[in-house]
């Protein structure tokens, strides 16, 4: 099944948000702030303003005092008299050329004064800390309150049920308690952020962003300037990668201001570096795990505190609870009498957190499925035969309540060990092999299409969400060629304008394939029931809801080689296990399912920002180093077909199975190469050096 | 200055500053499949072949890049168009920012070395990074490319 959108994408003919060109477009740059924490006191543009070719200098004062976010809006287009993190928008330029605009940029002279900051969520929630905010409460969309304490909360969420947690733990035969850290990470999507903003006579924004949920994305401009979302006109671009980035307005409200007061088209393009430093990388964690089992290693009790590092601003979360999903799933695999699960984010002056594919369940299962494995060490148990006697069977709830059409965890356990293979260490080397499990639910979407039939019996499925890769697109020719009787080849996929579809949720929550396939199904019984002449079009949308709850299994468990010389940490083999139901392109499948394990070994061993003093170090891709062909190991891919999905489509989603456990996975292999607990990530060499060397001299 | 170019197979002239970077020339005349990444010569996103060899664009100047034999994406479309198709085949892509410069280095690669085996293939593609596919199943295109 050969992509719908691969031949323009390898020849270079595919047109991102950075390759747009308008007729008298300019290009902006950006001053940022290098203080974490700062007032400003005075900005000297005269100069930038007057070099040959520069259209437009603005700082705070020339863009309003609005403020954006998906959720909570706390966010200004340029700083507003203070910075609140290194990397922070201060001024922007327009310029004919993107040279010119960064000249501009280097020669307006900003004055900071540096104030007091807050750079870790300890410190933010110190007594008398410096507030990031002086009223987060008030902003739109805030879940604090005044009054609510520690200061500089974004938000706190806690679940519970069964038995009283300490009282499970105190009866417990064994215990853990472990502290595990990750550090902030950016998604490294190899596109910088980016997008082209154009005003026409009558005041409507005409944009092109890289943006993974255009139709949100016209919200989320609108709203806060008091207008209706039809005075913007999102062009959906193929997303040059996402994994959780792209779905914040991000530069786009100032990209807006600059083509407003130039009137001529702009395009805000990021350098990597930016990126880097001003995003919305995945949030920094530190999380106490407890746990007890009782003599039979059985779990009696789990509790675990998650704090998580949100950064400057609350504005690139979307959920209602302004936390991160993942924190919810802690144990969620298991049969678990006593849980408790806490997760508090912190305002810092550090970069935004954001969304990072499946939110915060790197983090937890990173903590959670560690300390497991090590509660199962201390039991005197096999890790895998621990996990295989607690994890849920068909039937049983969650810990937390949620029930499941079916639990195949023990399947997806028993395929993955079937398969497994032990594969020896070079000589000299540490072998280690480790396992950790991650379940998730599959639900739909909001979305739109619709189906014109063409000349010639072929039709083209016009369609309201944009391609980041995953293959939505080429998801969509499959099931309406399959849905019609007719060859790919008949069934072309071409992307609206947010003018001319009903909204869509965006790409996300893996849930795509799922809410195509009952979107497909709905647009071609429709096709069916009216056969419109060529020229004429049908129209299907889809509501979440209504489907059945459904929740799939990932099993990993990496081989590692460790060199006790160095620490240096060898990835042998990767076995990732998935609990499948119908698939709609099994090579696209796998391809998630590969793409994901290798960008968490990357995150295993490699990405760490490196913010120091408030700053991101790791500026660079050089620095924040991103696993390459020669990082990736042997990758064996096992399914366990015949599960319950969700949609006309009957699947299950797969884009955030491959990923989740994986780290955690690596983390136990080292465990038993070393016999050390590795309890941050990235996992170094030096690190494990440490690990070893403690492990001599104790 | 005035910069000479074998352009895809055809002779341009280009007028750009010396101290501009060949991808931002290329990119200006109209040929946006060299993408810009990392901007450092670290990701790939921009590989073209200069004189044969895959080269990060985004290092090289104006200046150095006169008067050479420059090859993008869009040019090795009409020259070895089984390459592209081979990626598009076998899901050798997804989101395909990082796409045209890995069409251009498996382009480079194959010309020296016809018939790859997957050591090879890992060392030489290193420098071009992909954050979506996990790599195996450019491994593969290449492999199918090869056999093309």
């Amino acid at each position: 099944m050969a992509r719908v959108d691969g031949i323009a994408k390898a020849t270079g003919a595919a047109i991102y948000a950075a390759d747009v060109r308008r007729p008298g477009m300019l290009f902006a740059a950006v001053v940022r702030s290098p203080f974490p924490s700062a007032r400003i006191v005075s900005i000297d543009a005269s100069e930038a303003r007057a070099m040959p070719g520069v259209h437009a200098v603005l700082t705070g004062q020339d863009v309003g005092s609005a403020l954006f976010g998906r959720r909570v809006r706390d966010v200004p287009i340029l700083a507003q008299s203070v910075v609140r993190f290194a990397g922070e928008a201060v001024a922007a330029i327009a310029a004919e050329d993107r040279a010119t605009a960064q000249r501009a940029a280097a020669a307006v002279r900003v004055e900071y004064a540096p104030l007091p900051a807050v750079l870790t969520p300890e410190e933010a929630f110190a007594p008398g800390a410096p507030l990031v905010h002086e009223a987060a409460w008030a902003y739109d969309g805030a879940v604090v309150k005044e009054g609510d304490q520690p200061a500089n909360l974004q938000s706190k969420v806690a679940w519970q049920a069964g038995g009283d947690i300490e009282a499970a733990l105190a009866a417990s035969a064994h215990t853990v308690d472990l502290e595990f850290t990750t550090p902030a990470q950016h998604q490294g999507y190899i596109e910088p952020q980016a997008c082209v903003c154009e005003v026409g006579r009558d005041g409507r924004v005409r944009v092109w962003a890289a943006n993974k949920s255009p139709y949100r994305l016209r919200e989320q401009l609108a709203t806060p300037l008091g207008l209706s979302p039809e005075r913007y006109e999102v062009h959906l671009v193929p997303v040059g990668g996402d994994f959780g980035g792209k779905g914040a307005p991000m530069d786009v409200p100032l990209c807006a201001e600059l083509a407003r007061s130039t009137g001529r088209p702009v395009q805000l393009a990021r350098r990597y570096t930016e990126d880097l430093m001003a995003a919305n990388p995945a949030h920094a964690s530190r999380t106490r795990v407890r746990a007890g089992c009782d003599a039979d290693g059985r779990i009696t009790a789990l509790d675990v505190h998650l704090v998580f590092n949100g950064g400057a601003y609350a504005g690139f979360k979307p959920v209602p609870t302004v936390n991160l999903h993942g924190a919810h799933g802690a144990g969620s695999s298991y049969r678990i009498p006593a849980i408790r699960i806490q997760s508090l984010v912190a305002y810092t002056h550090t970069v935004p957190g954001g969304h990072r594919r499946a939110p915060g369940a790197p983090q937890t299962v990173f903590a959670v499925e560690s300390a497991l494995d090590e509660l199962a060490r201390v039991a005197g148990r096999d890790p895998v035969a621990f996990r295989r006697a607690n994890l849920l069977r068909d039937g049983d709830a969650a810990p937390l309540g949620d029930t499941y059409a079916e639990v195949r965890g023990v399947q997806t356990l028993d395929a993955a060990m079937a398969a497994q293979r032990p594969v020896p260490a070079p000589a000299g080397m540490l072998h280690g092999m480790g396992i950790a499990i991650y379940d998730r639910g599959t639900g739909i979407g909001r979305s739109s299409m619709a189906l014109r039939a063409e000349p010639g019996g072929g039709v083209t499925a016009f369609v309201s969400f944009p391609e980041n890769g995953a293959g939505a697109h080429t998801a969509v020719q499959t099931l309406v060629a399959r849905g019609l009787g007719l060859a790919p080849a008949q069934v072309a996929v071409e992307p609206l304008t947010t003018d001319e579809l009903p909204p869509d949720d965006g790409v996300g929550g893996s849930r795509v394939t799922a809410s195509v396939g009952e979107l497909c199904a709905r647009a071609v019984a429709a096709f069916q029931a009216e056969r419109p002449a060529p020229g004429q079009s049908v129209q299907a949308t889809i509501t979440p809801g209504g489907t059945r709850r459904v929740t799939a299994f990932a099993v990993q468990i990496a081989q590692v080689a460790v060199d006790p010389e160095t620490g240096a940490v060898h990835l042998l083999h990767m076995l990732t296990a998935h609990d499948v139901a119908e698939v709609v392109n099994p090579l696209a499948h796998q391809v998630q399912i590969e793409g994901g394990v290798v960008m968490a070994l990357s995150a295993a061993l490699l990405e760490d920002l490196a913010v120091v003093d408030g700053r991101v170090t790791a500026a660079n891709l050089g620095d924040f180093k991103l696993a390459s062909q020669r990082d990736a190991p042997p990758i064996e891919v096992v399914l366990v077909p015949g599960g319950l999905g969700v949609g006309a489509a009957n699947v299950k989603g797969i884009g955030e199975m491959g990923n989740v456990a994986v780290p955690a996975a690596v983390a136990n292999a080292v465990r038993d190469a070393i016999g050390a607990r590795v309890r941050a990530l990235p996992i170094t060499a030096e690190a494990v050096y440490g690990l070893l060397h403690e492990g001599a001299s104790a | 200055m005035n910069m000479r170019l074998k352009l895809n197979g055809d002779v341009v002239t280009i007028d750009t500053q010396p101290d501009a970077f060949l991808l931002e020339v290329l990119r200006e005349h109209g040929l946006t499949g060299a993408k810009e990444g990392c901007a450092v010569g670290v990701c790939g996103a921009c590989t073209v072949l200069v004189n044969g060899d895959p080269v990060s664009s985004c290092l090289l100047l104006a200046g150095q890049a006169d008067g050479a034999d420059v090859w993008t994406a869009e040019g090795l479309a009409r020259a070895a168009p089984h390459i592209a198709a081979a990626f598009a085949d076998n899901e050798g892509l997804q989101c395909g920012i990082c796409t045209p410069g890995q069409v251009v280095s498996a382009y480079a690669l194959l010309q020296k070395n016809p018939h790859p085996t997957d050591a090879e293939i890992r060392t030489y593609m290193a420098g071009n990074l992909c954050r979506c596919t996990g790599y195996a199943s450019i491994r593969r295109s290449i492999e199918a490319a090869a056999n093309a």
